[in-house]
């Protein structure tokens, strides 16, 4: 079909409860008590056709990605169901229907995560300063290989006292949050980090329990003395804890 | 130590962060969107996208 130049579609970020107070970038299309947040989109820019280009163009990618975040975040204090990034309507009439479709769904999910955020805890096993060059004289090739071996089991060691005390603490924080999850590390290719990622977990909080971040506070001098460094992202809308549903993810 | 006590860091993210989040989790609607790109791994669009643009930074080093 070809749209016309200044044809519109509804992007939708999350659901709220109807009596959410959206910023002036969105509105709220209301059915029953829920609400869409939702913006007015040209289908020139992400219509079916042309939205694959974008996607592999950086600037646009970082800018709506960023803004679909931005948007989110503006309901944390209120609560908010995210949406994955890319749920694209036709009207808001289409929008409505998505919401009765799903009425339960989007209430129970409402229900646990009314007044939470999500934190974001990365832990980095950080590479220690090469040992100065070993002063002994004249190393011959037994000497080398001992000391290579010695080097690999120290590196070794590293990694499975890091392991020990990643579990350690992901045990402790599912203690005082609500939930958590533990996604798999991101490479260093995308951290920009040589440190290797050895904890890439998400927890759910109340909103303003300090908590996590007292947790993490307790455990952090012991770590870094084995060279694991904890970091704290957040206050996240909860987009690592909507629930799972076969009815809304088909 | 990096532990961020108060003031939040409240937007202070990384992209890598932010895509991780926005194009892999949340709710997916699918079936009446009107987006065929619903099935597109976005995550992989989207990594790959940084990917390219963290190799580009390199090459300018």
């Amino acid at each position: 079909m070809i749209e016309s130049p200044t044809a519109t579609a509804w992007y939708v970020y999350g659901v709220v409860a109807a009596d959410a107070r959206p910023p002036d970038a969105v509105r709220l299309i209301e059915h029953d008590g829920l609400a869409a947040i939702a913006r007015e989109v040209p289908l020139a820019e992400f219509g079916e056709d042309v939205l694959p280009l974008r996607l592999n163009d950086r600037e646009w990618l970082e800018a709506n990605v960023l803004a679909h975040e931005d948007v989110l975040h503006a309901f944390l204090d209120t609560g908010v169901v995210p949406l994955r990034f890319g749920a694209i309507y036709r009207d808001t009439r289409e929008v409505e229907r998505m919401l009765e479709a799903r009425s339960a769904f989007f209430r129970s999910a409402l229900v646990r995560l009314r007044g939470h955020v999500e934190l974001g805890v990365k832990a980095w096993l950080v590479t220690p300063a090469d040992p100065p060059a070993s002063s002994s004289p004249a190393v011959g090739g037994r000497a080398y290989l001992e000391r290579r071996r010695d080097q690999l089991t120290a590196a070794r060691e590293r990694v499975e006292r890091a392991t020990v005390i990643v579990a350690d603490a992901h045990r402790r924080l599912l203690e005082v949050a609500v939930d958590g999850v533990v996604n798999r590390p991101q490479p260093p290719e995308l951290t920009g980090r040589s440190d290797e990622m050895v904890m890439n977990a998400a927890y759910l909080v109340r909103r303003g329990d300090e908590a996590v971040a007292r947790t993490l506070a307790r455990l952090a001098p012991s770590s870094v003395d084995e060279g694991v460094e904890f970091e704290l992202t957040g206050p996240w809308p909860p987009y690592n804890f909507v629930p799972a549903d076969e009815e809304a993810s088909r | 130590m990096s532990v961020i006590e108060q003031p939040r860091l409240e937007h202070e993210v990384t992209l890598v962060e932010l895509v991780d989040r926005v194009l892999n989790k949340g709710v997916v609607l699918t079936g009446d969107i009107m987006l065929s790109v619903a099935g597109v791994d976005l995550v992989y669009v989207g990594l790959r996208v940084l990917l390219t643009s963290v190799s580009a930074l390199e090459e300018q080093r």
